[in-house]
């Protein structure tokens, strides 16, 4: 294999892994921009979204049923979250930030408790290949490429269109007012939360076939997905969704040069760069 | 009244402290090494959390870094052990000043971001360095004799010198932050936590003393490291995972932040609570975690937070 197929698959791998990062990324920043909270359990939302996907695939050997009930099952334990346990610290961003946290811990134990230590395996739902540049490539990644924009334009669509988008928009610029024009913004929080933890998880089923499942893949992309919320600016959803595939491809195309591991440190400079530099994010209007 | 009663307790607890290898079966010697050796950590999290008012998620990246100094200087140079202790200090403090570097130029939640990142992403360097770092099959450990002048006092094969041993670092380290805290330089950290724009427009420099702050608490992170991996004879780069980082940010919120004792006592509590529990019951971090929740909600000030605020409403 040439070098010049061996970027391209790493440049299309790239973009898949971005997009999934996008999809996990977009809800952290929904939830960021909305309560001024950083949910460190957001990563357990992606890991549970698999961990559920794997169960549903192993009962009723449908990957699509998994596909669609999956992420409805973790907006609903998302949604228990925000309502049962952030509630009451949610005006302190760094106390809700430590309950995260205790709450990271007790989802990834409890997966530990009932599945195991050990990841496992989903098989991709069709073997179908396609043929670019001369050698084979996964459908499935296709899929779920397209998939994922599909999802990220629906989400687009939703905040802009509908009368909760609306409201989800007027709470993150300003959550008094909101209150004051009669918005019920305890109930648009609980429903940004489930939105989030619906992506995520979402995020999650669809990169179960791709990588192996177990109960710290959450933790796994916990960094990346940190990166790109401060990459892209916080609060700013078309940032993530751009920093999200920057530092996919980054992490891609230097991985055919150097190792992976060298290539995820060549992100966290690039991180600290933006940070130093561009403290809103790469992507934001100039507003000093 | 107050600090009378407090010195006595003190007192009292050196001594218990003192005696315990006279009545102390070894396991519990062990134990109550590894807990002082670890209460240093929690010290150092104690300084910039509950004094500078930063949340480090981060901080097993100084506590590992620390252990595996100690440890690669004595295998690879055969280090003295003093040399290898000050190594570890300078080393961790090294790299606290490198992360810090960027991560005091962020505040609130972008901080506790960039030491979140940090740390992983060194964990993962550990894991992908495997041939130095051992990855999780760790590196044992022969810990060098203890020289003192003409005298030389084996510390591998005598838990009791051992102890002595890491007791007195810990001690001297727990003077040094009781002497920081009531400098002008330790009510500037405090300053800095009520409110850092205030103490700018005083004018101080607050990059600079919260820079301070996290490289002298990363600095003796390292030394816990290094204590601890003397008192294991051996360190893996589980020390430099995340729930190390987590473990001492629960230590402190459960013992009382700001209190610098609150964190030991915390840090004793969930140490012999991992003894004897995780041997019967694999799972008990989801434990940690809801005792965390709680103590958050209802409980924010922790354990001591919470004792001596019963002893002022009682004076009142």
């Amino acid at each position: 294999m040439g070098i010049e197929v061996h970027l391209f698959m790493n440049m299309m791998n790239g973009l898949v892994w971005g997009l999934i990062i996008a999809l996990i990324a977009l809800g952290l920043v929904l939830i960021f921009g909305l309560i001024k909270i950083l949910n460190i359990s957001h990563g357990e939302f992606y890991m549970l979204g698999a961990i559920f996907g794997w169960y549903l695939i192993q009962y009723t050997q449908n990957f699509w049923l998994a596909l669609v009930l999956s992420p409805l099952l973790v907006a609903a334990i998302g949604l228990f979250i925000e309502w049962g346990i952030l509630r009451p610290t949610e005006d302190k961003p760094i106390k809700t930030l430590i309950v995260t946290l205790g709450i990271s811990l007790i989802l990834q134990y409890t997966v530990y408790w009932f599945y195991g230590g050990s990841p496992q395996r989903i098989v991709e739902p069709f073997q179908y290949h396609l043929t670019l540049f001369g050698s084979g490539y996964s459908g499935y990644r296709i899929f779920v490429a397209i998939l994922s924009m599909a999802v990220i334009a629906l989400l687009g669509l939703f905040l802009q269109k509908t009368r909760i988008g609306l409201w989800i928009r007027a709470v993150k610029q300003d959550q008094e007012m909101a209150i004051a024009v009669g918005i019920p913004t305890q109930k648009v929080i609980m429903i940004t939360f489930a939105l989030g933890s619906f992506l995520a998880a979402l995020g999650g089923v669809l990169a179960a076939p791709i990588f192996s499942v177990d109960f710290l893949m959450g933790l796994e992309v916990l960094p990346t997905a940190f990166m790109v919320v401060i990459i892209g600016g916080p609060g700013n959803l078309m940032g993530a969704l751009g920093a999200s595939i920057l530092i996919a491809e980054l992490e891609g195309i230097s991985s055919v040069f150097v190792s992976p591991t060298i290539s995820r440190v060549l992100s966290l400079v690039l991180m600290s760069i933006v940070l130093l530099k561009r403290p809103e994010g790469i992507f934001s209007r100039a507003r000093r | 009244m107050m600090t009378r009663r407090f010195w006595f307790l003190f007192f009292l607890v050196f001594l218990i402290l003192l005696s315990l290898p006279l009545w102390g079966s070894s396991f519990y010697m062990f134990l109550v090494t590894e807990i002082i050796a670890l209460s240093l950590f929690a010290m150092s999290f104690d300084l910039i959390y509950g004094f500078t008012g930063m949340l480090s998620l981060g901080h097993a990246t100084f506590f590992g870094a620390g252990s595996y100094i100690f440890t690669l200087s004595i295998i690879y140079w055969q280090a003295n052990l003093w040399v290898a202790l000050l190594l570890a200090i300078n080393g961790s403090a090294i790299i606290a000043w490198v992360i810090g570097f960027f991560a005091v130029r962020a505040r609130g939640t972008n901080f506790i971001v960039i030491t979140i990142i940090f740390s992983l992403v060194i964990f993962y360097l550990s894991f992908y360095y495997k041939s130095i770092t051992g990855g999780d099959d760790g590196l044992p450990l022969k810990v060098p004799d203890l020289v003192l002048g003409f005298l030389s006092i084996s510390i591998h094969d005598n838990p009791m010198a051992n102890y002595y041993l890491v007791l007195a670092v810990v001690s001297l380290c727990y003077l040094f932050y009781w002497r920081l805290i009531v400098s002008p330089m330790g009510r500037l950290f405090v300053a800095i936590k009520s409110n850092e724009e205030r103490t700018q427009y005083i004018g101080f420099n607050t990059l600079k003393y919260r820079l301070i702050s996290f490289v002298i608490s990363g600095a003796f992170s390292g030394l816990s490291g290094a204590l601890c991996s003397m008192t294991t004879h051996y360190t893996n780069n589980k020390l430099l995972h995340w729930t190390t980082s987590v473990d001492v940010v629960v230590w402190t919120i459960v013992g009382g932040a700001g209190t610098l004792i609150g964190p030991v006592m915390g840090a004793c509590i969930f140490t012999f609570f991992r003894e004897f529990i995780s041997f019967h019951f694999k799972q008990y971090p989801i434990v940690i975690g809801m005792v965390l929740i709680f103590f958050i909600i209802f409980i924010p000030q922790g354990i001591l937070g919470y004792l001596l605020g019963l002893i002022r409403r009682e004076r009142k």
